[in-house]
């Protein structure tokens, strides 16, 4: 038996010297995503990340890697257009380079995909006063351009709002937000605490991101009364939710109790048993 | 007990259990590492009842295996208490068959003439991991796609047909309803079916040779040369039943416990975050990783730089590990008097459990 | 002789416990759920929904979307993006389907025209009977 396994050995390693295999072999298996080594970058990276670029340009793409957008894929070429493989085409306004949006022209610019938020921005005051005198915030100037955070009640604050208004009236529309703001973090902190208990949380995750983006595009008209209208709704809407989260985390406790009764059940039977098989010593 | 007469005129139900179970007796010197064997069996039979009541509601297709499970798990009562049974104990199955395995070895249970029991065990084990494999992809979550991946691909390492087994395996280009379909077949038909086989002509072969005694301990006799048949019988040992049989009652106890312990403590231990995301297959998660029991393969395979060689160094281990009857022929069946198989056992053990650990933590 | 008749009985009392236990379980797994509620149907009049036009209406819970498509009958679409969940709307003036929050654009058979969603548009069974539709 030794025999023929050691022949088999001494052909496997002396095959392996043929290094064709190799080459391909690695190309295959280690440039697989599953390996870790990482999809080709964007083309815009590569140039606005290195020294050629001014300081305040080159910071940028750091900027995007923390926000938002980044976590989602979105990256370049989404809101500026362009070719993000091909280098030399890559600012090209065929491929659909669009550049950097005048001041005016920013909400139409982020409008190009937040499409509900666009139509209540420019029927708000906010809107308005910036297409007509072309003096007033846009979207940068609350939500920054390149590192975009995630939406949440603090983007409202005095040192962003008083700039240019006093912030009374701020307070009144952000204590209108503030409970189902409140409510809508409640139920993510919920959903993420099943989400790590395992449990599959798919269809509520919609339901409240739907709930959040209604409400907070109805932000953006900057209508109190509207939301203070709509908050009832919404709130409903959101309990309704909550309901079926604290359902799901009794179920889960109802199950570690079930299971754990077993458990003890199985322990009181192993300890019977051996106390069964003690035979008085021969 | 008018039942009991009625089967003893047919079937001389008295003759078979005083030869089978009140007059079989068994070394008295050996362990608890005895029950191994029989707490792996328990663990196959409850593998196979959790899993029959999971086919009640599995759908095995791409579009809807993954609802089904969660379904399973959230609307069908008590639906996740055998999900959770049959998840926790495929882990602990390979444990047990892994303690089965190491201790025959250590007792040397696989010498003349038990060789052939030795090699329908490793033929067991490995079915066993492939059940684990073709299991673990029928949740169609993106940890069971994308662990696939990696486990079908590992065979394109061998030149000329490593690409026909990988497609073999798959049943197309990429990890697809056909693959699911495929190892739907595997796991529910016709791996149950070859291990029962396998299975008894292993039962088949205890009984027929006789156990094997621990060859440590006051009561170890120098064994007789072995030229021709017969059966090992030990006049003064235990009875089977009702001792040894009390004590594999324990130990399946113990197994159970345990089973319901992972469950009511550690509910997501066998069931990260990847395992609740459906398959995507144009989306792979960031540390995606085989489970723990071909964790030790993967990493050997990441370290060796000639990947053909990695693949045929862990086939020639395979190898090895199966035909070691043949290949340590040495009549001394006490391992402690052989201080460099002791060393050699010791060895592979703390490598297979540092690479384990490597391929963990990496 | 005490101590075993009392062990066996504990191990009696615990076996059939354990037993029972999944005994239980097992019957309401297999026994059809209870109380399961018939999906309900919606019907609508035909006349409700002119050509080219749209209605948003809820079925067990479930918003949906009908929409009198010119030349090409009813059709009964889920209105739950498949992108993140917001509700989609009909786009009368550019026969299309698009949701508003990152702009995602569906034909009228739900299929993903333009934009992150990964799937289309969920369709729902629709009768047409001789005045009114059958939707569910």
């Amino acid at each position: 038996m030794r025999y023929p396994l050691a022949l088999l050995i001494i052909l496997m390693l002396s095959s392996a010297t043929l290094g064709g295999w190799k080459e391909d072999f690695e190309k295959a298996f280690l440039t697989r995503p599953w390996t870790g080594v990482q999809a080709p970058g964007d083309v815009c990276i590569e140039c606005h990340a290195s020294d050629m670029m001014k300081p305040e340009i080159r910071d940028i793409p750091q900027k995007w890697k923390t926000s938002w957008h980044y976590q989602n894929g979105i990256s370049c070429h989404n809101c500026h257009g362009g070719d993000p493989k091909d280098a030399a085409n890559a600012m090209s306004p065929q491929r659909g380079y669009a550049g950097t949006p005048k001041y005016t022209q920013v909400p139409e610019f982020c409008g190009k995909c937040h499409v509900g938020i666009l139509k209540n921005f420019l029927e708000s005051g906010h809107g308005r006063a910036l297409k007509s005198s072309g003096k007033g915030p846009n979207c940068v100037t609350c939500h920054e351009s390149h590192n975009i955070q995630k939406a949440s009640i603090n983007i409202i604050n005095e040192r962003l709002c008083a700039k240019c208004h006093s912030y009374e009236r701020v307070k009144i529309m952000k204590q209108a937000l503030f409970v189902t703001e409140n409510k809508m973090n409640e139920i993510d902190k919920g959903l993420k605490e099943l989400k790590a208990e395992g449990v599959f949380t798919e269809e509520e995750e919609k339901n409240l991101f739907n709930t959040q983006a209604e409400f907070r595009i109805l932000f953006h008209t900057e209508d109190v009364s509207l939301v203070r209208k709509r908050t009832d709704e919404f709130g409903h809407k959101l309990n309704q939710i909550n309901v079926k989260i604290q359902k799901t985390f009794e179920e889960l406790r109802f199950r570690r109790n079930f299971s754990g009764f077993l458990m003890m059940i199985f322990v009181g039977m192993a300890i019977g048993f051996l106390l069964l098989s003690r035979r008085p010593k021969e | 007990m008018r039942i009991k007469n009625w089967l003893e005129i047919r079937i001389g139900l008295d003759d078979l259990i005083r030869t089978q179970l009140t007059e079989y007796r068994v070394p008295r010197n050996l362990n608890i590492t005895y029950t191994f064997g029989f707490v792996a069996l328990i663990a196959f039979l409850i593998q196979t009842a959790t899993g029959v009541l999971l086919l009640f509601y599995y759908i095995p297709h791409s579009e809807t295996a993954f609802r089904s499970v969660q379904d399973l798990t959230s609307k069908v009562p008590y639906g996740w208490l055998f999900r959770q049974i049959h998840v926790v104990t495929s882990s602990l199955m390979i444990v047990m068959v892994l303690l089965h395995a190491l201790s025959v070895f250590f007792l040397g249970g696989y010498k003349k003439p038990r060789e052939l029991t030795w090699i329908s065990g490793t033929f067991m084990l490995l079915i066993t991991v492939t059940f684990c494999l073709s299991g673990y992809l029928l949740p169609w979550s993106q940890l069971s796609y994308w662990a696939t991946t990696i486990a079908t691909t590992m065979p394109t390492a061998f030149p000329y047909v490593g690409d026909m087994l990988a497609k073999l395996m798959k049943g197309s280009e990429q990890v697809s309803g056909l693959t699911l379909n495929r190892f739907f077949a595997l796991h529910v038909m016709l791996l149950p079916f070859i291990l029962a086989i396998i299975l008894s002509l292993h039962l088949f072969l205890v009984r027929r040779i006789g156990i094997s005694s621990p060859p440590f301990g006051k009561s170890a006799e120098a064994e007789k040369p072995w030229t021709g048949y017969r059966h090992e019988s030990y006049p003064n040992g235990y009875p089977f039943f009702p001792d040894f049989v009390l004590k594999e009652t324990i130990m399946t106890m113990v197994f159970c416990a345990a089973i319901f312990f992972c469950i009511t403590f550690l509910p997501t231990l066998f069931l990260p975050e990847e395992a609740n995301i459906p398959a995507d297959p144009y989306k792979t998660p960031a540390h995606i990783k085989p489970e723990w029991y071909l964790l030790a393969p993967y990493q050997m395979l990441k370290i060796i730089p000639n990947k053909f060689l990695g693949v045929s160094l862990q086939l020639i281990l395979l190898l090895i590990f199966i035909s070691w009857p043949f290949l340590d022929t040495q009549e001394e069946k006490n391992i402690l008097k052989r201080p460099r198989l002791l060393g050699l056992f010791f060895f592979s053990l703390i490598l297979w459990l540092v690479f384990t650990l490597w391929g963990k933590y990496s | 002789m005490k101590r075993r008749r009392f062990l066996n009985l504990l191990l009696t009392i615990l076996g059939l416990t354990a037993v029972g236990s999944f005994v239980y379980p097992l019957l309401r797994f297999l026994a059809p759920a209870s109380g399961q509620a018939v999906a309900k149907e919606v019907n609508l009049k035909k006349s409700e929904i002119p050509v080219g036009t749209a209605k948003n209406i809820p079925l067990n819970g479930l918003p949906i979307i009908i929409i009198n498509r010119p030349g090409k009958g009813f059709i009964a679409l889920s209105r739950v993006c498949s992108h993140l969940g917001c509700l989609v709307d009909y786009d009368q003036t550019q026969s299309r389907i698009i949701c508003p929050c990152h702009a995602a654009i569906f034909d009228l058979e739900g299929n993903v025209v333009s934009g992150p969603p990964p799937k289309p548009l969920p369709r729902l069974a629709l009768k047409v009977e001789s005045e009114s539709l059958v939707i569910g």
